[in-house]
């Protein structure tokens, strides 16, 4: 049984094609600009793009994996803030899969070198803590299924501080991999365009800090937000394809809203999870418009600074309580002409926000999951 | 109050439901093959294409599905939810697709093996075939990983996340899953609740001991 205590973020950053920090992605995006770009980190002439969102000055297939590479720039400035008895969840798609390839490319090290777990040790020492922890993994909803159950670890009582951590790379594994589902857009992704044709991967890493807000309370802490309310749900109908119904993203948004205790009136924007691809978009859009009575402002990150598989929904949730904060509605970068569903709900210029409510963000994946939260 | 309603299991050596009592052993040396008519109460198509992993948890969750009383097919969807465990991840499915790629020489990589690199996927095969729409994902820990899949399944059916949930761990050769349900104080028909499941579940033990560990629980429950 959920309690009345509320789960707060006290604490949040992140890494991405922008650079560190989440200054340098709120500036980014709301100057309109894409991260996305011609890549040379390795051969992409086989495959069907050669753009991606990538992190500048990472090394690839040396000493440190690409993601631990962005969680030292992460915890550089943050880890003090970080109670050491905070329980730790990482939430990834490959981790350290460039230490597979290494050894597959180079003969070094073994590709046993990628397991999760190993990530998962270096992270809790990395920010400081004495949890083993635990890892989440759900395709591309990875990082909202993990904020989804540290929230409800602090409401039913379980823990009052959760260390929510999310990374993902851009590597030859997943870039070929993306590339043989044609799945990916030639130059950069176009979210609700009509012309879409699909995802350009990024890569980051982020991290929040959930308490109870009695403990934020009780140690002074600056409260960033709240995790309200979350969904989860699966289409239950095909491993890489979208619901053609939407139902499963439907059933994700009507449990938040409900476990938020709001109804859709309450909702004053939505961060979509909008890759690119013609069906996702069209998923979400359907999705929308059967729960949502008005327009509602619908934005998407992922023109921006691409897909980020399962860091996306932790920077799209930290990025939606900016939006909160600023009462700005980010453009969605690369929007030319918004696609009929999609018409009057995405715009490539920022908003005023006029009712500082509550944001839904939405992410979906491989296998038909599907994530919805609300925050406030 | 949530309880454990069925518990289906497989191994090298047979499979069985242990609320139901149910155990077989397999005839001769006939390892894993063939159980897909045996198992599934209703075709699961493209079977052949999955890898071992999710063969194995697509065998556990149909035992534990059974074990529990729930009839399933892919048209009837259910708010039924899933996470589970394992101790790699899904390495040996990066291996084999990776392998595959460069042994093509780094120009063709096969979406068919791509899609079982995440360690979700065996879930979401799961999901399609027995129509459980409710949350999904994979979930590991570095110790007891099963006991906190159990503990995290739940915690989501005492905050009403989901009707009911299925919880469980597949490892090389072997594969077990719980069928958690949240019931009224009035219901005892049920192997037992999860705290007394997570008792028992807190002393790690190998999947063989904990097959016989909960079937004690069954034979005390039916003296």
């Amino acid at each position: 049984m959920l309690t009345e205590t509320k789960a707060v973020v006290v604490s949040c950053d992140m890494v991405t094609a922008f650079g560190a920090g989440t200054d340098a992605l709120w500036n980014g995006i709301r100057s309109g600009a894409t991260a996305i770009s011609k890549i040379d980190r390795f051969n992409t002439k086989a495959f069907q793009s050669d753009h991606a969102a990538v992190i500048n000055g990472l090394k690839y297939l040396k000493k440190d994996s690409l993601v631990m590479q962005m969680f030292r720039l992460l915890f550089k400035d943050n880890s003090a803030s970080i109670p050491e008895d905070a329980k730790l969840i990482l939430a990834t798609t490959k981790g350290e899969i460039d230490l597979l390839e290494k050894k597959f490319l180079t003969d070094r090290g073994e590709a046993s070198d990628s397991n999760p777990h190993k990530l998962l040790k270096k992270i809790s020492a990395l920010a400081g803590v004495k949890d083993r922890g635990m890892i989440i993994s759900a395709a591309c909803a990875s990082s909202s299924t993990a904020l989804a159950r540290a929230a409800s670890m602090i409401r039913s009582g379980h823990g009052d501080c959760v260390l929510v951590t999310a990374c993902d790379s851009v590597t030859e594994f997943v870039y070929a991999g993306f590339s043989s589902l044609m799945a990916l857009e030639k130059s950069a992704a176009r979210p609700f365009d009509k012309k879409r044709s699909g995802l350009s991967l990024g890569e980051a890493a982020a991290y929040a800090l959930l308490m109870s807000d009695a403990r934020a309370k009780r140690e002074k802490r600056n409260i960033i937000g709240e995790i309200a309310g979350w969904g989860m749900s699966d289409d239950a109908n095909h491993m890489t394809g979208p619901s053609r119904t939407s139902d499963g993203l439907i059933m994700a948004v009507n449990k938040a809203l409900r476990s938020a205790g709001a109804d859709e009136g309450g909702i004053s924007f939505i961060s979509a999870h909008g890759t690119g691809t013609v069906y996702n978009d069209a998923m979400e859009m359907r999705a929308f418009h059967f729960v949502f009575k008005n327009k509602l402002p619908v934005y998407s990150v992922k023109g921006a600074i691409g897909h980020t598989l399962g860091a996306a929904g932790l920077v799209e949730t930290i990025t939606a309580l900016r939006a909160l904060k600023e009462k700005v509605i980010p453009p969605t970068v690369n929007l030319k002409a918004a696609d009929d569903d999609a018409h009057g709900w995405v715009s490539n210029k920022q908003r005023a926000l006029a009712n500082k409510k509550m944001a839904l963000i939405t992410n979906a994946g491989f296998s038909g999951i599907n994530t919805a939260l609300v925050v406030r | 109050m949530i309880n454990i309603h069925g518990i289906g299991w497989i191994d090298a050596r047979g499979y069985g439901c242990i609320a139901k009592g149910t155990r077989v052993a397999y005839e001769g040396d006939t390892g894993f093959g063939g159980l897909s008519k045996k198992l599934f109460s209703h075709p699961f198509k493209y079977f052949g294409r999955l890898d071992r992993i999710s063969k194995l948890t697509c065998y556990a969750i149909a035992l534990a599905l059974k074990d529990a009383g729930i009839d399933y097919s892919p048209e009837l969807k259910q708010d039924i939810g899933a996470i589970g465990a394992n101790d790699s991840g899904s390495l040996q499915a990066d291996i084999d697709y990776f392998n595959d790629y460069v042994n093509c020489g780094r120009t063709l990589a096969r979406g068919n093996l791509f899609i079982y690199t995440l360690p979700s996927s065996p879930l979401g095969e799961a999901a399609i075939h027995f129509g459980l729409q409710g949350p999904v994902f994979f979930s590991s820990a570095p110790k007891k990983s099963l006991l906190k899949v159990i503990t995290t399944a739940s915690e989501m059916l005492l905050s009403e996340e989901t009707t009911a949930m299925l919880a469980g761990m597949t490892g090389e050769n072997e594969a077990v899953y719980f069928t958690l349900m949240r019931d009224n104080t009035a219901n005892k028909d049920f192997l037992c609740d999860a705290d007394k499941a997570g008792a028992i579940l807190s002393r790690d033990m190998p999947q063989d001991k904990l097959v016989k560990e909960f079937s004690s629980l069954r034979k005390g429950r039916d003296q």
